[in-house]
């Protein structure tokens, strides 16, 4: 990990109040693996407002440009921060953190990829690495309409399989990405399964993998203070395997965790 | 690093007044990646307990002005584990540790110091925390209690040979009566501010934005009560201060300075600027060149008020 300040090379609005920013940093490309995320500091300066950095994910590092990019959305005064910077301003960011997906320990020669909503940004890294690594890759991504609509461009460049869900009908199949599951998962039997996306989405993906007896690893995401495991402010709650339970942190210990063990209120 | 930057809180002696404070940046090793922490004063470690923490249900911190909500409710893998696991690393480094320990009871105190005894001449104090807002049990209670600082401060003392550090609230009314007994115990300095009970609610669900329902503010958003926390106490002439609360930068550590803080902690700021120890030192010793300051103690307690 390094602390990094490094140039803004674009920083495009691709849906409604959807931004995807590029960032030149060599030593990102380098060392950061599907799964980690940057921790950024979203004001100028000795500006203290807002007052903590703020994590994104890896969507995207490109060796042959040396720039990494990340998918965000509007949602506050942090992001509201992020939309306003140009090509050419510097980004304040900490990474790469978190415990990647090492798929190159996977003897696992399919892949499932599930997202949901802005939840499809890193995992299209994680296809991206598993594409380089020959590996077979389904990946379905549900949203609640269009406003996705560029995203799919990816996939179409990666030549992977995939399935689009909306629940307003407006792009892809109508329904949620759960949908895929409707008739049973004995074509995903052998798959590896990850995915990333809301908690109501991993609430029914737990039932359904839970009644199928399937395993599942999932990206978390929590407000974090530090994002390197000192503050343990972004705790989750996990069953271990004896019944007892224990707080793991989203950004040291995740925020690659087995959704299975995930308590999700 | 210049000879003028060193301070000394009683028996101990610090190359320079910058300390990290308690909970906010574990035992320093994560840091080391960024910048050579053993350039600190020294690093106050996550406050230990005897048994691992499972801490607070979440959500755990809440962003608030200029400052952080936090209910992590000392979250830790029990004494053992840094003794085993963190304390080898911290030594390779070089770092000067003030290791934090935190109990519900003196007896507890005491089984504590008994594990540190066999260490003692790797640490260079301890810092008995008995100020956290977010224990239901002893915790803060403890710690508003003189008899009981006094009686945990005299315990530990008589069991290890390095100076002992009471950490103190500012949840408290009682400041000078507590470092007065902290200091009847055999406390050598006080640590002040632990951060400010605060709360924050979610105006939809009209449910608290903490699982604790109330937690620790810490940030810039407290400084001033820092500063007058330690102006006061420093007036009554007890025991030297490791002032914090609310430090960014090293006009804050000197504020604080001149408030009475002989030394100063930086917390909730190593959450966001991860070099900020570094860069307050430096920092320092450009002030003290600018301002033709040749020991960096003579700004101690030096305020011009009435």
């Amino acid at each position: 990990m390094k602390l990094i300040k490094g140039e803004i090379i674009s920083n495009k609005k691709i849906g409604e109040d959807l931004f995807k920013m590029t960032v030149f940093s060599p030593y990102i490309v380098k060392n950061s693996m599907p799964g980690q995320f940057v921790n950024i500091k979203c004001s100028s300066g000795n500006t203290i407002d807002p007052f903590l950095r703020r994590p994104f994910s890896i969507h995207d590092a490109e060796p042959d440009f040396k720039v990494f990019s990340i998918l965000y959305v509007l949602k506050g005064i942090g992001t509201d921060y992020l939309s306003k910077l140009n090509a050419g301003d510097i980004l304040d960011f900490a990474g790469p953190l978190g415990n990647g997906i090492d798929t190159t320990q996977s003897e696992n020669k399919n892949f499932l990829l599930i997202g949901g909503g802005i939840g499809v940004a890193p995992l299209y890294f994680l296809a991206k690495k598993l594409v380089s690594e020959e590996k077979n890759i389904f990946f379905a991504a549900g949203f609640k309409n269009n406003n996705f609509l560029l995203f799919e461009k990816n996939l179409q460049i990666l030549k992977i399989s995939y399935e689009i869900y909306s629940e307003d009908g407006t792009y892809g199949k109508r329904g949620k990405v759960t949908d895929l599951f409707n008739e049973g998962t004995e074509d995903f039997k052998n798959y590896e399964v990850v995915c990333c996306g809301p908690i109501g989405m991993y609430k029914a993906l737990q039932n359904v993998f839970t009644l199928n007896n399937m395993k599942a690893k999932a990206l978390f995401e929590e407000i974090m203070a530090c994002g390197i495991g000192v503050c343990k402010g972004c705790a989750m709650k996990f069953k271990n395997s004896d019944g007892t339970f224990e707080y793991r942190t989203v950004c040291k210990d995740g925020p690659v965790f087995d959704l299975m063990e995930a308590t999700i209120d | 690093m210049p000879k003028g930057l060193s301070v000394k809180l009683g028996s101990l002696e610090l190359k320079n007044p910058i300390v990290t404070c308690s909970g906010t940046f574990s035992s320093g090793i994560e840091y080391n990646d960024l910048y050579d922490v053993s350039l600190l004063g020294a690093i106050t470690t996550k406050s230990f307990s005897l048994e691992e923490r499972l801490g607070n249900k979440p959500p755990r911190l809440c962003e608030t002005p200029a400052g952080l909500l936090n209910s992590i409710g000392l979250q830790n893998e029990g004494i053992d584990f840094f003794i085993n696991e963190h304390l080898p690393v911290v030594k390779k480094f070089g770092f000067t540790v003030i290791l934090s320990i935190l109990g519900d009871s003196v007896s507890e105190f005491i089984e504590l110091a008994v594990k540190i005894r066999k260490i003692e001449d790797d640490i260079a104090a301890v810092e008995l925390n008995l100020s956290c807002p977010n224990i239901k049990k002893g915790g803060l209670a403890l710690g508003s209690d003189p008899e009981e600082v006094e009686k945990a401060a005299a315990a530990v003392r008589k069991i290890l040979n390095i100076p002992v550090i009471v950490k103190l609230s500012p949840n408290n009314n009682n400041l000078s009566e507590l470092a007065l007994r902290a200091k009847n115990g055999g406390a050598e300095a006080v640590s002040l501010i632990n951060t400010v009970i605060g709360m924050a609610i979610d105006i939809n669900t009209f449910k608290p934005k903490l699982g604790n329902v109330t937690g620790g503010l810490s940030g810039p958003a407290i400084k001033p009560i820092a500063v007058a926390k330690i102006y006061n106490l420093h007036k009554e002439n007890i025991l030297p201060i490791i002032g914090m609360g609310g430090v960014f930068d090293y006009k804050d550590a000197i504020e604080l300075m001149i408030a009475g803080a002989s030394a100063v902690g930086i917390g909730t700021v190593n959450f966001i600027e991860y070099d900020a120890g570094k860069n307050i030192i430096d920092g320092l010793i450009s002030y003290m060149g600018s301002s033709n300051i040749k020991n960096i103690s003579e700004i101690i307690g030096s305020v011009k008020a009435g």
